[in-house]
């Protein structure tokens, strides 16, 4: 069974009096363990589509089913547990929270979570080890550079155990040797921890390490195919 | 515990804006406790002052002299009352008294004025009166015809230490007189004691109100308690004594309507200014919470996206805000606590105002104010500056627990 299964995903967004179609009927399969990139130019409804698949946004029609639960079924209680259990995010910005250290970044959702202190301690540290910053634990993130932010981020979306990584260009801010880099990471964990990752990007670079490419054009998937692979993590 | 510190160090982002606010809710907390406590003391003084120059905490007198004071309306069986009184064990001093307008004339004028009998020796009149003498003595306990009089009444009457005074007063239908020296002359500040007041002994007094059918009347019982907070305590008790049916036990609240109701309107005026500074730092907190929240949309939005619920969301806001009350808080304690300790003991001098004391519904007032604090007080006016302070944090939370992740995520 798909971990991610949306059909017909449609998602129009009113700006004034004017309808603006983002997604027109977008369908997409994500097996588990999957390392996929969104790719397409600014407004072919990447960030759309990520939205959706993460239950922040609801779809003007269309189903999507998560390990085959309805999310259009759910209530907002109900998704925000979702996101909470399911899913992890890596976002463009970054967005970690600026009065807490690297470490207290990583335990936050699992915090959320309510798993114990102890527990939530333990793989905070084993992920930040993970991603190469366990040396600056302790510093808040405006004494982290725009690279090391990011392996934060991505620390923080695995710790919490989510099935499937959603992140939203999380290379853009970054400069290529440093976007290599977190792209090389993601590549391993998500090998070493088989957890799906699905990502936006409309860099070459980035698109080169996906073992899976799903190309967006005006809201609608252009020509889904396989990735190159010789950037993939064997 | 992780949210907690969240909501701490959240609330120092703005280090400067956090300081500004807390001191506004502290000044605003601060001053409502000197205010109150300045009050407050001015009032306790004011109710002091008229139960100890007063007819004391609780008053046995006949029914109906409150309404309509008359020598002929006075307590038949005095000592019967008097003994019933001191058998029930008050917790502090038993006062009887007689009381009589009376004619005071001297050799050069006559006037209206008031006949005081006490027991010149044990009543807490003594110690209000005896240092305000300004000429001659305090009355001797075997002393039958010893005076004391105002200054006002002295000098209208022309007369001084030693002079004749003649007393007299009609009740009943008949009219008694008795002869008095002038022993000490007193000078209170207060126009009706100095002008209007004769002070005698029990004996002198007892001359001019006679034992009838082997009763001794008395014009009232006065009882001036240890504890204040005793009142209404021992008003039950006195009220469930076999006393003479027509005896009626009367609280000072009773006795000075006056200064109860002046006390009530100051009240009621100080509270109306504090309504306003608080309305004043409402906004203040609203403004400033509502533009921290307003500044972090992106941030809460990326916590509804981490899977954070719109209550947790609510409730982060709400501990900054909880967190800022508390340090604002204990800032206006110190504030507050500071002015209240200085003004509790070097007192607020009103003295170029008026030299004398001032005279407030009808009773005496230091012109040095001193401020009196009670816990409760503190209580108060802390609990209303918190629930004010959380009141206004409310709106700010809920809008920031109602914006979309999506939404959020955009700006």
């Amino acid at each position: 069974m798909a971990l991610v299964d949306a059909r017909g995903l449609t998602k129009t967004y009113r700006q004034g009096d004017v309808d603006v179609p983002a997604l027109r009927g977008v369908d997409l399969a994500l097996e588990p363990g999957e390392f996929t990139a969104l790719v397409g130019p600014s407004g072919s409804g990447k960030t759309t589509l990520l939205n959706l698949i993460g239950a922040l946004d609801t779809p003007t029609d269309g189903t999507i089913h998560l390990n085959g639960t309805d999310l259009g079924a759910m209530g907002e209680a109900e998704l925000a547990d979702y996101r909470l259990l399911h899913v992890g995010f890596i976002f463009q910005a970054y967005n970690l929270i600026p009065v807490l250290s690297a470490l207290e970044n990583v335990e936050f959702v699992m915090v959320l979570q309510g798993r114990p202190r102890a527990e939530c301690r333990r793989r905070a540290r084993y992920y930040l080890e993970r991603v190469g910053l366990a040396e600056l634990a302790h510093r808040r993130p405006k004494a982290l550079s725009g690279g090391q932010q990011q392996r934060v981020a991505v620390a923080r979306a695995l710790a919490a155990g989510p099935r499937l990584v959603l992140a939203d260009e999380p290379t853009a801010n970054l400069d290529s040797e440093t976007a290599a880099g977190l792209l090389a990471l993601m590549g391993e964990l998500n090998h070493e921890e088989g957890v799906t990752f699905l990502f936006s990007t409309h860099d070459r670079r980035v698109m080169e390490r996906a073992r899976r490419i799903v190309r967006l054009r005006d809201g609608r998937i252009a020509e889904p195919d396989e990735g190159h692979g010789s950037h993939a993590v064997p | 515990m992780i949210l907690l510190t969240l909501a701490w160090r959240n609330l120092w982002r703005q280090a400067r804006r956090t300081l500004i606010t807390s001191s506004t809710i502290a000044f605003g907390l601060g001053l409502a406790l000197v205010s109150v406590g300045l009050g407050d003391g001015a009032h306790n003084q004011m109710v002091r002052g008229g139960i100890r120059l007063g007819e004391g905490h609780l008053t046995v007198q006949r029914r109906g002299y409150l309404e309509a004071p008359a020598n002929h309306v006075f307590l038949e069986d005095g000592t019967e009352v008097l003994r019933q009184v001191e058998a029930a064990g008050v917790p502090g001093r038993v006062a009887p008294r007689i009381f009589l307008q009376a004619l005071i004339s001297s050799a050069n004028n006559a006037l209206p004025g008031g006949l005081l009998g006490i027991d010149v020796a044990d009543d807490p009149q003594v110690d209000a009166l005896r240092p305000t003498l300004v000429e001659g003595a305090w009355l001797d306990v075997g002393d039958p015809r010893g005076l004391l009089i105002g200054r006002h009444m002295a000098e209208r009457l022309k007369a001084k230490l030693g002079a004749r005074i003649v007393v007299m007063a009609g009740v009943g239908g008949e009219t008694e007189s008795q002869l008095g020296r002038v022993r000490g002359i007193f000078s209170t500040g207060i126009d009706e004691l100095d002008s209007f007041q004769v002070v005698a002994s029990l004996a002198f007094g007892r001359r001019m109100l006679p034992a009838r059918d082997g009763r001794q009347p008395l014009t009232r019982v006065a009882i001036f308690l240890e504890d204040d907070a005793q009142t209404p305590v021992w008003r039950e008790k006195l009220a469930a004594l076999p006393l003479p049916a027509e005896a009626q036990v009367l609280t000072w609240q009773e006795m000075l309507p006056q200064l109860v109701t002046f006390i009530a309107f100051d009240d009621a005026g100080n509270y109306i200014w504090l309504l306003f500074v608080l309305v004043m730092v409402t906004f203040g907190i609203i403004n400033t919470i509502l533009m921290s929240v307003l500044e972090r949309t992106r941030e809460f939005g990326m916590l509804r996206a981490l899977g954070m619920k719109p209550a947790r969301l609510l409730g982060l806001v709400l501990a900054e805000t909880l967190l800022l009350a508390g340090v604002s808080i204990v800032e206006g304690w110190i504030i507050g606590g500071a002015g209240h300790w200085y003004l509790a003991t070097y007192g607020l001098d009103l003295t170029s105002l008026s030299p004398d004391v001032l005279k407030t519904a009808g009773v005496m007032m230091d012109p040095l104010m001193k401020s009196e604090l009670s816990p409760q007080r503190v209580a108060m006016l802390t609990g209303i500056v918190f629930g004010t302070t959380m009141v206004s944090g409310l709106y700010p939370a809920l809008r920031a627990s109602r914006v979309p992740p999506v939404r959020a995520l955009q700006t």
